[in-house]
């Protein structure tokens, strides 16, 4: 088992170097200086990026969407789940039966909610007009992680298989579309620091 | 009487549309030939030109008339 | 690879800061960003989502930047740029993206597309493949900040034309429209026109205040070629008049991408040369509402008005409360369009389509939800605070027969005035009701 657990390690910090590396080559390029006189506050702004405008009404796009949204929401705190999981997994035969339980429901949930997007991908034509190779097989990766994951809790044969799957899994995060995960901090302080500035978001007098 | 192969009316027209429909015009006249547009926008007086100064074709008349429409007269050089 | 392709590529790199890498590496593909654009509103179709067209420039980026892609380009759709390539990304963005940032506000990640549509159209104006018409008003008003001795007595004059009509409508002897005034406090930058003087100038002279014209024009075309190089020298012009006549702040006109610029862009254009305020004339317009500088009547627009946020003014500029707040004073009936403000939609005319003829019926099409938004509304006068959207507002409700009027807030300011006579042009909009008149100048 050993074995398996250093190979898993090695996925993790492949990734991990992986993701660094990518953020050391996109901090590394120019971050253009906004001296612009300021009307709202930038740092108000990417609070909000990362709070109230995450918030499933905040956007049209979420409201409109709200199930799909609330899916990827349910997905991505599966993939969170499953990380944390994986870091306490050599002590899940420790773990109180109800813990067990509720580590194994969460995973399954969200390897169902990664399923469903996985078939959304397929069935949807817009979606399917955007996917790449690289989206369907990012999210049937990481799904059957996540189901592998939650067999692995509960029956300890699948221990091994749940390690490499890992490792590739967590290999994976930096090479393609699992990398937005890096980006997403980024984006979301750039969006915030340019609307906060502008005092668009969050608008003083609506109070959004 | 101009001997114009091409009579625009941009009367009403706002700038830049004046200029955008000049620069689409001159195409459908030869070199060495000459359009004439009648415009109402005041902006054309300094947009036209510095048109014809940027693109190199030439500027024959440009005047306010009594009735305050503006008519200029351009030939294609280019 | 041929030079064009090598020009575009160059300036992509050169363009390849962190705003835009993160534009480039964040979107997941999850199409939530479909409905927020107008063309997809009026079109729905997968080449309508903005994350369709931004892939378009990521599957250039990744063959130039990604490992993986360069080992599996089809993996990740990565894709060598060639001259088909490049003119079908011109057309993208200068056609079917305005640059109005909907998409970037409904995105769950905030990817900056119209970033991204910025970086492809600086790669088609450094390879000599943007429109043409935007390279030649940019150019021209380079020309005309050169020399500006070739047009400036004729606009001299123009202005002291419109003076006498300033008078006229006023019926002030004294009102002016003063032109290179030394030490003057305001600036004012209208655009190429009368009907962007005259009617400032009528609130100018009632506030009283130390104001000059400019006598240049505030819309800046590089700015739409996203070629900062020319839209710094267009920029220029009015920087160094500014600073020639030692004014406290540039007012710029009804003017979204004027304004948008200007206030956000040029001071670090210009970092150290830049020490006045930047503000809309709107701005101005509600100061002097607020502080009595002017009088206006709220019951002279009884018909119903509705207002457009312009994209460049609200969502990317955050005027958003400051136009409602003149509107509300003097019209009576106002009513907002649903959605509005920061998720209002764009009419389609931004980022300069409206210049662009070969371009127009996409346009149109593309203006259809904001027509439907205008028919909801039941309004009759439909107000914008930017030439560009007035335009397509004018086209749309010819073309969609909405049977509205288009103005511009200063228009209906002047005319809640009550001035002793109408604005030429606007004759038919005045209800002439003797003592009521001139109540402004008093």
């Amino acid at each position: 088992m050993l074995t398996f657990q250093l190979l898993a390690l090695a996925g993790l910090l492949a990734g991990l170097y992986g993701i660094y590396i990518r953020y050391i080559e996109t901090k590394r390029r120019a971050l253009p200086a906004d001296n612009s006189p300021l009307k709202g506050n930038p740092s108000h702004g990417i609070a909000y990026a990362f709070t109230k405008g995450m918030m499933p009404w905040a956007k049209e796009s979420t409201r409109l969407h709200m199930i799909a949204y609330l899916r990827g929401i349910g997905f991505h705190i599966g993939i969170f789940t499953s990380i944390g999981a994986l870091l306490i997994s050599p002590f899940w035969r420790n773990l109180p039966p109800l813990l067990s339980s509720t580590l194994i429901w969460a995973l399954t949930i969200g390897a169902l909610l990664g399923a469903a997007g996985g078939l959304m991908r397929i069935i949807e034509h817009n979606l399917r007009g955007l996917s790449l190779p690289d989206d369907y097989f990012a999210v049937w990766l990481v799904t059957v992680w996540m189901a592998v994951s939650a067999v692995a809790v509960w029956n300890e044969a699948w221990m091994p298989a749940y390690y490499v799957l890992s490792a590739i899994t967590l290999a994976y995060i930096p090479l393609g579309k699992i990398r937005h995960c890096l980006y997403f901090f980024f984006s979301r302080t750039f969006f915030g620091k340019f609307f906060g500035r502008r005092a668009v978001f969050p608008h003083p007098e609506s109070m959004k | 009487m101009s001997e114009a192969k091409l009579f625009l009316d941009f009367k009403g027209l706002l700038c830049p549309m004046p200029v955008v429909k000049l620069a689409q015009a001159i195409k459908q006249i030869q070199i060495g030939e000459m359009l004439e547009a009648v415009a109402t926008d005041p902006g054309v007086m300094a947009d036209i030109p510095a048109w014809t100064r940027t693109t190199g074709n030439e500027l024959v008349t440009l005047e306010k008339r009594e009735d305050k429409t503006i008519r200029f007269v351009v030939k294609r050089a280019k | 690879m041929t030079e064009t392709i090598q020009l575009a590529l160059k300036t992509l790199e050169a363009q390849l800061n962190q705003p835009l890498e993160t534009a480039l590496e964040a979107c997941a593909r999850c199409g939530l960003c479909a409905e927020a654009c107008h063309y997809y509103r009026a079109e729905p179709k997968v080449e309508h989502i903005p994350a369709f067209r931004a892939e378009q420039l990521r599957s250039v980026y990744r063959y130039e930047h990604d490992f993986l892609s360069r080992l599996f380009p089809v993996w990740t759709g990565a894709k060598k740029l060639d001259e088909p390539m490049l003119a079908n990304l011109t057309e993208i963005a200068f056609s079917q993206c305005t640059l109005c940032r909907r998409c970037t506000v409904n995105c769950p990640l905030g990817v900056d597309t119209p970033l991204m549509m910025r970086a492809i159209r600086a790669m088609a104006t450094a390879s000599g493949t943007a429109p043409e018409i935007l390279v030649m008003l940019a150019d021209a008003a380079i020309e005309k900040g050169k020399d500006p001795s070739f047009y400036k007595e004729m606009f001299l004059e123009q202005i002291k034309e419109m003076e006498e009509q300033l008078r006229d409508v006023t019926g002030d002897e004294n009102a002016t429209i003063p032109v290179e005034k030394q030490g003057a406090k305001i600036l004012y930058v209208p655009l190429a026109g009368a009907h962007t003087i005259l009617p400032p100038a009528v609130v100018f002279n009632a506030a009283k205040e130390d104001w000059t014209l400019s006598i240049f024009e505030a819309s800046n075309y590089g700015v739409f070629l996203a070629d900062v190089n020319r839209a710094k020298q267009v920029a220029k012009r009015i920087v160094d008049e500014a600073n020639r006549l030692g004014v406290k702040e540039i007012v710029i006109a009804e003017c979204g991408h004027a304004y948008a610029s200007y206030r956000w862009d040029v001071p670090n254009w210009f970092a150290g040369q830049f020490d006045f305020k930047v503000r809309s004339l709107i701005e101005v317009l509600g100061d002097y509402i607020r502080e009595g500088k002017i009088k206006v009547d709220p019951t002279a627009i009884p018909e119903g008005v509705t207002y457009h946020d312009s994209c460049n003014l609200a969502r990317n500029g955050g005027l958003i409360e400051e136009p409602r707040y003149v509107l509300k004073n003097v019209a009576q009936d106002f009513r907002e369009m649903t959605p509005n403000k920061d998720e209002a939609i764009c009419c389609g005319g931004g980022g300069g389509l409206v210049a662009l003829a070969e371009y127009a019926e996409r346009r149109i099409a593309a203006g259809k939800p904001k027509a439907d938004q205008i028919k909801q509304t039941g309004a009759k006068v439909v107000v914008a605070a930017c030439e560009n959207c007035r335009l397509q507002i004018g086209d749309i409700n010819e073309h969609y027969n909405l049977n509205v009027k288009t103005t511009a807030i200063t228009d209906l300011v002047v005319r809640a005035m009550r001035l002793p006579k109408p604005l030429p042009g606007h004759e038919a909009e005045y209800l002439f009701e003797g003592e009521g008149a001139a109540i402004a100048r008093e």
